[in-house]
């Protein structure tokens, strides 16, 4: 009974605390038009199955390159697809793959990092002098030959998108649990002969947690603009699945004479990324921590 | 009476000087070349890697095609068949020189077209001269050609755009000297980069107009026509009819649609399931809305095909009517044993761009017979090494060829370049019997046979031949209108 209290209790602190944030967050108007067109695309991910006026994927001679009309608001593309449909459907994959994407690299990459600063010595220099290497090949590069080898499924795209956004985050938690394991409370731990996994588990995360979130939430947008940049070369999503990385690739070469195929989801893709960078900017602000020096302040 | 003839002088010498300038090569021409074949791109025309943008321009054949698409001499003058046409005799142009300076001959003849029957080459036009069992030198400007069978079009067999006139003995540096009789010479030979040539003083047909020409590399597609907005290049010959709106009216620019024989396909390899059954094949034909892909990806620019390659202006070119039939293809889909329907997936690149386009049309047209059909990008620059015949399903494009050429070459059982891996007794021997048929109704009727065995069973569906958009700079003049490999380059110029 006292402990269902205790974690009921602690339930309520984490989401005050959110809450908390969140009103933070918003109180700068930066903050609060970042968090506003961020909920917008999530909610039009989940809705725009039934938003849309039109079957995505269904081509019509007779429709090729129609201007933005009453019946078509954005204009139908060189297939005659409406334009709209797939612009409001565009952002649903993209956000799909990146969001599991960036959770996948916060894991790994906050886990290694916290676990590379503890232990330090050549443990240590071994592992970052592996993540300096991956670090110094070109993502693009690297993303082509595992698309070109395993194929562009949901399976091969997260994983891989969060094994090489997971990289940049390793050294900012080994910076700041570095910052951190010089404390009083570590020396304490240790002295109580707690294992490696109990202080990173007990005393190093609490500590870290913010920074590396906020770092996550930037590597998001990141990955949104390297997960479009494949959809654009033709690697990321296949045909017909709406995409906006794919729509303005297809929508380019048309650009004088028919723009409204490009110009949506140029807007789409650049509004979300704008979106993320601002919230994650207030986020790290309401939580106290200085992007500047990404280490707790 | 001084002055006058003074006058006179510096008159004469100054209408010299403008009559000698106005003869005189100048310019640059540039143009692009995909890189298709990466690093074994070559300039010997023969092999797989042959970059054809340059090799036309600084080699000839003995036969082309002239401005009426009709055979004509180019090194050869004239030609004449025994009665049965198994041995051709052709006399040779005198006076022509090639780019090292040394005399072409008959010999060269002999040279140029035996080492394409090679094993050790390889050449993907060995079919074409398969029949040629030997080429006798009857003297230094005339040679005769001996046959294993009767041959009345034989001639026309020779205006393939790969069988050409080489100095003899030059086999083991060709694929980088590019040494011809053709209106330019190779200065700098760069696969990668740019390959410059230089125009040919003594070419035999006249002087080229143009003092230079540049080939360079660009292997995107959406690149090339971007190459040429900014005029990094003159001419494009590619350009996708969805773009055409860009080109139209704009005075920097001059626009013409060509007819031709080049054809894009999709390609499926008949040695694998389950392309193995001939029902599933057809059954995959029969869902493709021809009309519609004609529609969608030429704007309405192409000729509907029946997955026959022969041109539309070929004399024996088969048109038959093969409208979507989706109760069919379900039909032939549930006899071949998938009630269900199949699962496949194209590969693409943007190597030719209209390719992921006729993909996504096809996915839809697909899926209404239950063909669940992915669209897979593959990289450009090592399409044809790593995708094209070596995938199940990809796609395919290849130039206008003669119908005899076209036929052995893409679906003959023994052929090099047989992307479907087809195998048909009937369908080789149909080619066989109208080579050596000369009745000319009877020849054609052969020939017709063979295409209606590829729209039975043929592992490559053929939608259209494509008329081509050929954009080029505005300052480029009197660029012959029609297909790539029977433009008069010499006649070309630049302002």
């Amino acid at each position: 009974m006292e402990i269902n209290k205790i974690s009921e209790e602690k339930q309520k602190n984490i989401l005050l605390k959110v809450l908390e944030v969140l009103k933070t967050m918003a109180s700068r108007p930066s903050g609060f038009i970042g968090l506003c067109i961020l909920v917008f695309h999530i909610l039009l991910a989940f809705l725009s199955p039934y938003l849309a006026p039109y079957d995505y994927k269904a081509i019509d001679p007779t429709l090729m390159l129609q201007a933005p009309s009453s019946e078509y608001w954005f204009g139908t593309d060189s297939l005659g697809r409406d334009v709209f449909t797939r612009t409001i459907m565009g952002g649903r994959t993209a956000l799909t793959i990146t969001f599991f994407g960036s959770l996948i690299a916060l894991l790994w990459g906050g886990l290694l990092g916290i676990f590379c600063g503890l232990v330090g010595g050549k443990i240590d220099d071994v592992v970052m002098r592996i993540v300096d290497a991956f670090l110094s090949i070109p993502w693009i590069l690297a993303m082509l030959l595992i698309v070109s080898l395993l194929g562009t499924s949901i399976e091969v795209l997260i994983p891989a998108l969060g094994f090489f956004y997971g990289k940049g985050i390793v050294r900012v938690a080994r910076a700041a649990t570095h910052d951190v394991i010089a404390k009083d409370f570590i020396i304490s731990a240790r002295a109580r002969g707690h294992s490696n996994m109990s202080i990173i588990w007990n005393e190093i995360i609490p500590n870290v947690r913010d920074a590396i979130l906020v770092e996550g939430a930037m590597r998001w947008s990141w990955m949104l603009l390297g997960f479009s940049s494949l959809s654009f070369l033709g690697f990321g999503v296949s045909p017909p699945t709406p995409d906006w990385g794919l729509m303005i690739s297809n929508a380019r070469g048309l650009m004088s004479f028919a723009y409204w195929a490009v110009i949506a989801p140029i807007v789409g893709l650049s509004s979300l990324i704008i979106g993320i960078n601002l919230t994650a900017d207030a986020f790290a602000k309401a939580l106290g921590i200085d992007r500047s020096t990404k280490a707790p302040v | 009476m001084k002055n006058i003839i003074k006058l006179i002088s510096v008159l004469l010498i100054s209408l010299s000087v403008s009559f000698s300038s106005a003869n005189a090569s100048n310019g640059v021409f540039k143009l692009s070349h995909d890189l298709g074949f990466g690093k074994d791109t070559n300039l010997d025309a023969i092999t797989k890697g042959r970059l054809f943008q340059v090799v036309i321009m600084t080699q000839n054949r003995l036969v082309r095609k002239n401005l009426k698409g009709v055979t004509s001499a180019e090194l050869a003058t004239d030609w004449s068949g025994n009665a049965d046409a198994t041995e051709w005799t052709f006399n040779l142009r005198k006076g022509v020189k090639f780019h090292d300076g040394s005399d072409f001959d008959a010999e060269d003849v002999k040279y140029s077209l035996m080492r394409v029957k090679d094993p050790d080459i390889g050449s993907p036009a060995k079919k074409s001269m398969s029949s040629v069992t030997d080429i006798e030198v009857v003297d230094s400007h005339t040679v005769k050609m001996k046959l294993n069978t009767s041959f009345a079009d034989f001639p026309l067999l020779l205006t393939d755009y790969r069988l050409r006139m080489i100095p003899s003995g030059s086999g083991d540096t060709i694929g980088k000297t590019g040494i011809g009789t053709g209106p330019f010479i190779v200065e700098k030979f760069d696969a990668e980069g740019t390959t410059i040539l230089k125009a040919n003083p003594n070419y035999w047909e006249g002087a080229p107009k143009v003092a230079e020409v540049h080939v360079i590399a660009i292997p995107d597609g959406e690149a090339r026509v971007q190459a040429l907005l900014t005029g990094q290049i003159d001419m494009n010959r590619y350009v996708p009819f969805t773009q055409k709106k860009i080109f139209d009216g704009n005075s920097k620019f001059n626009v013409s649609v060509i007819p031709t024989g080049n054809w894009r396909g999709m390609v499926m390899r008949t040695d694998t399931a389950p392309f193995d059954n001939p029902k599933v094949r057809k059954a995959v034909r029969l869902a493709v809305d021809r009309q519609e892909l004609v529609d969608l990806v030429m704007g309405g620019a192409a000729t509907v095909a029946c997955d026959t390659p022969v041109a539309p202006s070929d004399q024996y070119r088969l048109n038959m009517k093969c409208p979507q039939d989706i109760k069919k293809a379900k039909k032939l889909l549930k006899e071949a044993g998938y009630p269900n329907g199949i699962e496949m997936v194209i590969h693409v690149s943007t190597k030719e761009p209209t390719w992921p386009t006729i993909g996504e049309v096809l996915q839809q047209q697909f899926a209404k017979a239950g063909i669940k059909a992915e669209v897979k990008m593959t990289p450009s620059k090592s399409y044809w090494k790593e995708t094209w015949m070596k995938k199940a399903v990809s796609m395919t494009r290849w130039n206008e060829r003669p119908a005899d050429s076209i036929l052995h070459e893409a679906y003959h059982s023994g052929a090099k370049w047989n992307e479907s891996f087809y195998k048909s007794a009937s369908f080789d021997k149909n080619l066989a019997d109208a080579r050596g048929e000369l009745n000319f109704n009877k020849r054609k009727k052969a020939y017709q046979n063979a295409q209606k065995t590829l729209w039975e069973e043929a592992g490559t569906m053929i939608p259209y031949h494509v008329s081509k958009l050929v954009v080029t700079s505005s300052r480029v003049k009197n660029l012959d209108e029609i297909e790539f490999f029977s433009i008069r380059w010499h006649t070309l110029s630049v302002d």
